[in-house]
């Protein structure tokens, strides 16, 4: 599938501008969906700036995994401290985190009743005491940045997929997020439709957001990431530099789940 | 040539099965039958009524509204006395009837929203009983519910002399002869009162506008909820207790076998209030669940992602939309308790049906022109209805897409 | 990645984690107490609050209708001597009868009991898996069932058309169940086995029917020896009542709302404005007004409607009365369904150039019942419910059968034991129905 997907400006890994500060750190996180065992000690420690594509097969956990950062599942054992803040049923540490960490779904989840520019300015007005003229700015910047400026005043069921998946991105964007997390972002999208959403994407990582990415799309993982985190059975099985993970896989079962891929 | 002649007879012989076989002419041939049909049942009909009614030496037309009814009714909201005409039956009928329903669907759809948000506790006891609430009054007939809290509720009750007294302030008094309640009496200044209820109402709008236009002009946002809940009760009191509480409560209280003073409302009444109630909730509560479970969870996700905290994202993402599910099914529903009061006739309450559909035919006969009012009657309520339900769909379907 | 072997070579092998048990307070009955009760103090506040309801509430009940109850008594004053605050359940078991068959005499119930057991094996084929013609014992049953039970219940002198009737739908009765038989041994359909055995199955396809016809016309005689004098009784219509009244009211509705239903569907859809008009009027009227109006009408203004030497019993007038009503709703039924067969077919079965009737009968209307069942079912349902409103115009029905018992002079006063018993009754049948109509919806939904 990867092979297919032409992103704009070339294949050359894009600049990083990694800084020391640590904003995401998994100790030993475990966590259970009842007796199912899904994340096994996770450990893992994102730095500012840092961009991260997770992949493995279909119920290895990587939704789990990425959920667990802004706590839209709650984990029974270990740690996860993000911005400084451990998540625990604290609600006020779940609001704080939330609204600085975006997230971008599979199904895009806008809302329905409200407009483009709506679904941008609902957040900042409400959590962030936003006056409107001022959301609508921040609005109509970051539409223009994923390119639908004049998608504004439609609803969401106006829109084609990869459209609403850029208004998802914007409205995120919108909070300043310090952190995005995407979940499968583009598998849900015909094909001529996953390059304008990774185009956004690639552009977003080059402002130096913090990215986690769960995506199988290898050409993206190339260009963008710094590091790339294999997954299975709740596991990180392995976790390199792109060139070193897609050229020189240590684990068989890496080896194996891209040479199925690389396959399609 | 042969061909020529061949075609030319074939041409001939299907003339007519062209005009049988045309689409037009079928339709129109279907249509004369169909017309005929009607209108030869009418007529049958209208030549056997006809001839029956006048076998019976009965009269027909409207005049009989004009004259005296001669029975008395139990219980009307707006006065009624024996002496009056079939017309008036016919206009305290209707408004008994408006009025127990209003009052159920009011109170229907406020219990119906409770219990199916109560379906959807995290609470398994809690969902669980909610859901035999629902099944248990669904799967029953309407009509035993009301013979039963008719005859095994609100008839059973002790008499006025020992009145169970709700509350225990000895104002609200229930035996069997019904619901005892103080009346309100105005005094000369109350409609002061009156005035500033409506000063508080308008304020509470503008303030409402004031604080909308506020959170979108400087994002502050105002506590409107409990501010308009303090001018709604606050300013009507003060200014009732500055004008020297100008109103006085008849109080009901026992004099030999009965209560005098207040008011009351008649077991009859009660028990077809709290079975359209109890009854229709269970619709409604259904309803709400399924309008609810209709927005996706990716949606609660979408906005807790967002930073919204759940009250918020109840109130502006989950809420708007399950309504979008809600309305229809629930104006249908209201509907249906219109319709339903009308089972009052079997527990003797004075509705439409009862007192001009059962006693008026019985005293007066009229029965062709008394049940064409009747149903003129429930087809223009339901006519209303639907207006409303096409004019909000069509007002969310222009918003959608 | 502690669970990654080092090897020779670089090659890491990966083996998987044995999975660790959850910590034990979020699973087993503790976990689940926790997850669903008890997750946070306002929850288990709640939840004692509903356990303490749900206690008084069983507490009461049983205390009535069990602890307190009297079982056996010859009046209402025994009972009420006995024990003064428990359920009078004497009185049930003396009214149990009436409750059920209303005042049909002792020793003719027999019939009422045959004529259900027989509906039951009529269409008890419905739920036999590959099993051809359902349609064809769908339709006898709306056909000729109704003939049949009608003399069972009512019974006396058949004239020449009843006598047919009845004949014919024995007959069809046990050629029906022959096929079933024959298809259950042979795999073949009663007409092919018939065919095969007499020999005609090498005779040309148009003569395949009349070793069928003389098939059946032998069972037609072989019956009329058996019946043909055969005859109960009269038992005359207002002796009818009690749940047997309520579901031969209800079934005789849905049986006639369907096809009634399915003409007024089709006419609404009509392009003809007469007849789409005289539909949308039709069942508009019947939907916006309450049954209790068309009950009325009917036993109000029938009479004047009628010829004076023609006059319809009450309760032909009540079933004429439901059977308008529950054609109305039927046909709103029927119109989803329609609605719901995917436009596609419609353009299919055009494409094929079959006719409107043909394109009807063969595609759109085995699609749009398929899609209805569920709904037709909770129609059944609300019928049931709604053939109490009978009781107000006057007739026995389970309703004032269980009223009656609190209105004699021996029990009087006997008025909550019969209406708990009943809604006990209706609860079972109306559950049981819903629950089915559910359970098709839901099989529906993932077979499409
Ligand atoms: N709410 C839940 N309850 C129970 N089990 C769940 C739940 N959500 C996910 N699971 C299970 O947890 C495992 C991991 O799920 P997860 O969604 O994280 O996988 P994934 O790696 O994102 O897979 P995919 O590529 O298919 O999205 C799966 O086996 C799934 O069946
Ligand atoms: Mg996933």
């Amino acid at each position: 599938m990867s092979e297919e997907v032409v992103l704009s400006g070339g294949e050359e890994h894009i600049a990083s501008a990694i800084s020391e500060e640590v904003v995401i750190t998994f100790e030993d996180v475990n966590k259970w969906y009842g007796e199912f065992h899904v994340l096994k000690d996770i450990n893992l420690s994102v730095r500012k700036g840092e961009r991260i594509v997770i992949c493995g097969p279909s119920g290895s956990g990587k939704s789990t995994l990425i959920r667990c950062i802004n706590r839209l599942e709650p984990h029974q054992d270990g740690h996860i401290v993000v911005n400084g803040v451990n998540l625990d049923a604290n609600v006020k540490n779940i609001d704080a985190i939330r609204s600085d960490v975006g997230m971008v779904f599979q199904s895009f989840n806008l809302f329905p009743h409200l407009t483009v520019v709506e679904n941008c300015t609902l957040a900042p007005m409400w959590v962030k005491k936003m006056p409107l003229a001022e959301a609508e700015q921040i609005a109509m910047k970051y539409l223009e940045r994923v390119k639908i400026p004049e998608q504004a005043q439609k609803y969401p069921g106006q829109l084609s997929g990869g459209q609403q998946q850029r208004v998802a991105i914007a409205r995120s964007l919108c909070m300043n997020p310090s952190i995005m997390l995407f979940d499968e972002p583009t598998s849900a999208l015909d094909p001529e439709m996953i390059s304008e959403v990774l185009d956004v994407m690639v552009e977003l990582a080059e402002t130096g957001m913090t990215m986690l990415c769960v995506t199988h799309e290898m050409a993206f993982a190339k260009k963008v990431a710094d590091r790339v985190i294999f997954m299975d059975f709740g596991e990180i099985v392995e976790e390199n530099a792109p060139d070193e993970f897609f050229g020189n896989a240590k684990v068989d079962r890496t080896q194996l789940f891209l040479s199925q891929i690389l396959a399609h | 040539m042969a061909a020529v002649i061949e075609r030319g007879a074939r041409d001939s012989r299907s003339t007519f099965a062209k005009i049988v076989n045309d689409e037009r002419n079928r339709s129109i041939f279907w249509q004369v039958i169909v017309f005929g049909l009607i209108g030869y049942v009418c007529w049958y009909l209208f030549t056997n009524t006809a001839a029956n009614l006048e076998a019976r030496g009965m009269s027909s037309g409207f005049d009989f509204l004009g004259t005296n009814a001669g029975f008395d009714i139990a219980w009307s909201i707006i006065p009624y006395e024996p002496q009056d005409t079939f017309g008036r039956v016919y206009l305290v009928g209707l408004t008994n009837t408006l009025a127990v329903s209003l009052l159920a669907i009011v109170l229907t759809t406020i219990l119906g929203f409770i219990i199916g948000v109560l379906r959807l506790s995290h609470n398994w006891l809690i969902s669980t009983m909610a859901a035999w609430y629902v099944e248990i009054f669904r799967n029953t007939p309407l009509l035993l519910q009301i013979i039963f809290w008719y005859t095994a509720v609100f008839s059973v009750l002790p008499r006025p002399k020992q009145s169970i007294d709700i509350g225990g302030i000895g104002l609200f008094e229930l035996n069997n002869r019904g619901l005892y309640f103080p009346e309100p009496q105005p005094g000369d200044l109350f409609w002061i009162t009156m005035l500033a209820i409506f000063v508080a109402i308008a304020t509470v709008y503008f303030l409402a506008v004031w604080a909308k236009r506020r959170q979108l002009t400087t994002g502050e946002r105002f506590p409107v909820f409990w501010t308009s809940l303090g001018i709604l009760f606050g300013l009507p009191i003060v200014v009732f207790l500055v004008t020297g509480s100008p109103l006085a409560w008849s109080i009901p209280e026992l004099k030999g076998f009965n209560f005098q003073g207040g008011t009351s409302l008649p077991p009859s009444f009660l028990a077809l209030f709290f079975a359209l109630v109890i009854y229709h909730s269970s619709y409604i509560a259904e309803n709400v669940r399924a309008g609810i479970l209709s927005v996706s969870h990716g949606q609660t996700e979408a906005s807790y992602s967002l930073g919204l905290k759940p009250g918020w994202t109840l109130r502006l993402i989950i809420i708007p939309q399950a309504l979008r599910a809600i309305m229809p099914p629930l104006i249908s529903t209201w509907m249906t308790v219109v319709k339903n009061s009308s089972l009052a006739v079997a527990i003797g309450f004075p509705d439409l049906v009862s007192v001009f559909m059962q006693t008026s035919i019985n005293i007066g006969g009229h029965a062709i022109e008394i049940v064409a009012m009747v149903m003129l009657f429930y087809s223009s309520v339901s006519l209303i209805i639907s207006a409303a339900l096409n004019y909000y769909n069509t007002r969310v379907q222009l918003k959608e897409r | 990645m502690a669970s990654v072997e080092s090897q020779s070579g670089d090659v890491i092998v990966f083996t998987p984690k044995a999975s660790k048990p959850p910590p034990p307070t979020t699973v087993g009955v503790l976990g689940w107490l926790r997850e669903n009760l008890f997750y946070s103090w306002f929850s288990a506040i709640v939840t004692f609050a509903a356990l303490y309801l749900i206690f008084i509430t069983f507490a009461a009940l049983y205390q009535w209708g069990i602890a307190d109850a009297v079982w056996e008594a010859e009046s209402r004053r025994q009972c009420l001597d006995a024990s003064p605050h428990g359920a009078c359940w004497a009185g049930i078991i003396v009214w149990f009868n009436g409750i059920i068959y209303g005042r049909f005499p002792l020793d003719e119930q027999w019939r009422v009991d045959l004529g259900f057991i027989l509906l039951v094996l009529w269409l008890a084929p419905f739920w036999f898996p590959r099993l051809t013609g359902k349609i064809g014992i769908g339709i006898t049953a709306v056909v000729f069932y109704p003939f049949l039970a009608g003399y069972l219940f009512a019974g006396g002198e058949r004239g020449w058309f009843m006598q047919t009737m009845v004949l014919l739908a024995v007959t069809v009765f046990i050629t029906n169940w022959l096929h079933i038989v024959v298809s259950m041994v042979t795999g073949r359909s009663l007409r092919e086995w018939v065919v095969g055995v007499t020999g005609f199955a090498d005779k040309h396809e148009r003569l395949h029917k009349y070793p069928m016809l003389g098939f059946q016309g032998i069972v037609l005689i072989g019956v009329y020896l058996w019946l043909g004098n055969w005859s109960v009784s009269e038992v005359n219509t207002n002796l009818w009542g009690g749940l047997f009244l309520t579901l031969l009211i209800s079934v005789l509705a849905i049986v006639t709302a369907l096809p009634g239903g399915v003409a007024l569907a089709l006419a609404r859809r009509s392009h003809m404005p007469v007849i789409r008009v005289s539909a949308i009027a039709f069942i508009e009227l019947f939907r916006s007004v309450p049954l209790i109006t068309v009950l009325f009408m009917a036993v109000t203004m029938m009479p004047l409607f009628l010829p004076p030497d023609f006059q319809l019993n009450k309760l032909v007038q009540a079933i004429i009365g439901v059977c308008l009503f529950a054609a109305a709703y039927m046909a709103e039924v029927v119109r989803g369904g329609l609605q719901a067969v995917p436009n596609g077919q419609y353009e299919a079965a055009k494409a094929m150039g079959l006719t409107y009737w043909k394109s009807m009968n063969l595609i759109i209307l085995p699609q749009a019942l398929k899609l209805m069942i569920p709904n037709i079912v909770s129609n059944f349902l609300g019928l049931v419910k709604d053939t109490t409103l009978v009781s107000i115009i006057g007739l026995y029905d389970m309703l004032l059968m269980l009223k009656a018992a609190g209105q004699n002079p021996i029990w009087i006063g006997l008025h909550t034991e019969p209406l708990v018993f009943g809604a006990i009754v209706y609860f079972i049948l109306c559950f049981a129905m819903s629950q089915y109509s559910q359970a098709l919806e839901r099989k529906l939904k993932t077979t499409r």
